[in-house]
């Protein structure tokens, strides 16, 4: 028979990971309920996943494409390599922030594992990812852009954008709960990093100065991981895996002990 | 000790109001930097309460509104965790009050039983193989394949219900007059409840109405302003407490 002793239970970080296993089940529900209720009622249905990274792609191509023709042939690929990148980690988090901040009222009602939302915001992210992928290949086809050994890297780097995401989400979403504004001010920084970071345009055309500044930005190191196989179409030197990976598990870390050591205040914050 | 169903030792759950409203961060940063303080109010919401029930017992818990009854269901159905104390709890708990928790207006019926079955912590497979069992008790029929935003309300509360208390749960909250769908559904859900409590389960009652907590329990637990001012006999506390009111 279940029991339960709220005096007497594992750890918060180890509880809450217990706990999401056991309602493993609700996460796949609810990923899958958020793509079904996005698309239910349009026409196109699911394959606007496939055609809302092709349009994005051709409208900036359209736009950026010859401004950047002799430092970046085949720019469509270049550009939505890393903006499949940019928009799984940022569209996650943002996903799961809002869940969390005006969506987390079943939390007040009736226990479920309070990380539900946020790893299911992370999952609904990378499925969305997956199907993009098939639009990059789309456009890889057309413009014959050479596909190599070095994809066999990409289960590397995704996984690594996941758990970077994952991380970053539970940071942020604890931080929304207490605080709303952090929607808001995340929202600012994302925009002003999008513009920072090397995806519409080549890293070479910053100033020396400014690139090592850029260096900081830790957005670049997980876009490059994921773009260098399919772009440049050789694998990710050694230092920028072992940084990425550091990157992706220390903000793991970080957001597992945090988003566990506050979940008990949750419910009364919500 | 071992025919425990539910054991509170010294629980208090205490929610901390700000005096004023502090939304933002910048209002935050603001006053700490002057005063480098925020002032709190703290507000116990239940105050050193103990009780144990026994399994099998059925136990009314009355007292008025804001005396602390959700928070005390709230804190045995693990939804918050108390400030301070120990809340001990055997066996699994359905909690009647939250129907239908997690339901989607936008997906059908049949979604919906295995959506509100993992909020209650079953897995995939377990609803598979209780769907025909919900489907007909809830008595939802064809209308099982439509989204259940087409439902009335009473649908919407009998699909509730039916995944609620598809297998008996051990212990079983619920509200006074637990007023589902109509006449033919409340005999329907009542007679479960019967069978549940023949069975062996343990029955919570919330209520603000002495008569009904009479009719159906044999125990009784009084809250005023968070703490316990009776408990003891369903009669003493019932007669206790409705004086009390006069």
């Amino acid at each position: 028979m279940i029991e339960y002793d709220s005096a007497n239970r594992p750890p918060a970080v180890i509880d809450e990971f217990i706990q999401l296993i056991h309602y493993r089940d609700l996460i796949f529900l609810m990923v899958g309920n958020i793509l079904k209720n996005r698309y239910k009622r349009s026409v196109l249905g699911i394959f606007w996943m496939l055609l809302n990274p092709l349009l994005q792609t051709v409208v900036l191509t359209i736009a950026f494409g010859t401004m950047f023709k002799s430092s970046l042939p085949n720019y469509a690929v270049y550009l939505l390599s890393g903006l499949l990148a940019w928009n799984f980690i940022t569209q996650t988090t943002q996903y799961a922030m809002g869940a969390m901040a005006y969506g987390g009222g079943l939390l007040k009602r009736i226990y479920i594992p309070r990380a539900t939302y946020i790893v299911a915001a992370v999952g609904n992210g990378l499925i969305n990812l997956l199907v993009s992928i098939g639009s990059l290949v789309i456009i890889i086809l057309f413009l014959a852009h050479p596909i190599t050994v070095a994809w066999l890297f990409l289960p590397v780097s995704i996984l690594i954008l996941t758990i970077f995401s994952l991380g970053l989400a539970l940071l942020l979403s604890t931080a929304s709960v207490f605080f709303t504004d952090t929607v808001d001010i995340y929202q600012v920084l994302v925009q002003a990093l999008f513009f920072l970071t090397p995806i519409m345009y080549p890293a070479s055309i910053l100033p020396a100065e400014l690139s090592q500044v850029l260096a900081l930005n830790p957005f670049v190191i997980l876009i490059e991981i994921f773009r260098i196989p399919i772009y440049t179409n050789h694998f990710p030197d050694f230092n920028l895996v072992i940084s990425a990976i550091s990157l992706a598990l220390i903000t793991l870390v970080a957001g597992w002990i945090l988003f566990t050591s506050k979940a008990d205040q949750l419910a009364y914050r919500l | 000790m071992n025919n425990i169903a539910i054991q509170l030792d010294n629980v208090t759950v205490r929610f901390r109001i700000p005096h004023e409203k502090i939304p933002t961060l910048q209002e935050y940063a603001i006053r700490w930097l002057k005063r480098r303080s925020v002032s709190f109010t703290d507000f116990n919401a239940l105050d050193n309460i103990s009780f144990s029930i026994k399994q099998g017992e059925t136990v009314g818990i009355i007292g008025a509104n804001g005396a602390g009854k959700s928070t005390l269901l709230k804190v045995i159905s693990r939804v918050i965790r108390p400030t301070q104390g120990r809340v001990f709890l055997r066996g699994r708990i359905a909690p009647l009050l939250e129907l239908g928790a997690g339901f989607d207006y936008e997906m059908t019926g049949r979604e919906n039983i295995f959506l509100n079955g993992a909020v209650l912590g079953f897995s995939r497979k377990e609803m598979a193989a209780r769907l025909d069992g919900i489907v007909e008790f809830s008595g939802i029929g064809n209308f099982i394949d439509a989204p259940i935003r087409t439902y009335s309300s009473g649908m919407v509360a009998r699909l509730g219900f039916a995944v609620a208390t598809d297998i008996q749960p051990e212990v079983l909250i619920i509200d006074e007059i637990l007023s589902v769908g109509d006449a033919d559904f409340q005999k329907k859900s009542a007679a479960r409840i019967l069978e549940y409590y023949n069975n062996g389960s343990t029955i919570l009652v919330v209520s603000h109405n002495p008569n009904s907590i009479k009719q159906l329990c044999t125990y009784a637990i009084w809250l005023e302003h968070g703490i316990i001012k009776m408990m003891g006999s369903v009669d003493d506390v019932i007669n206790n407490y409705s004086l009390s009111l006069v």
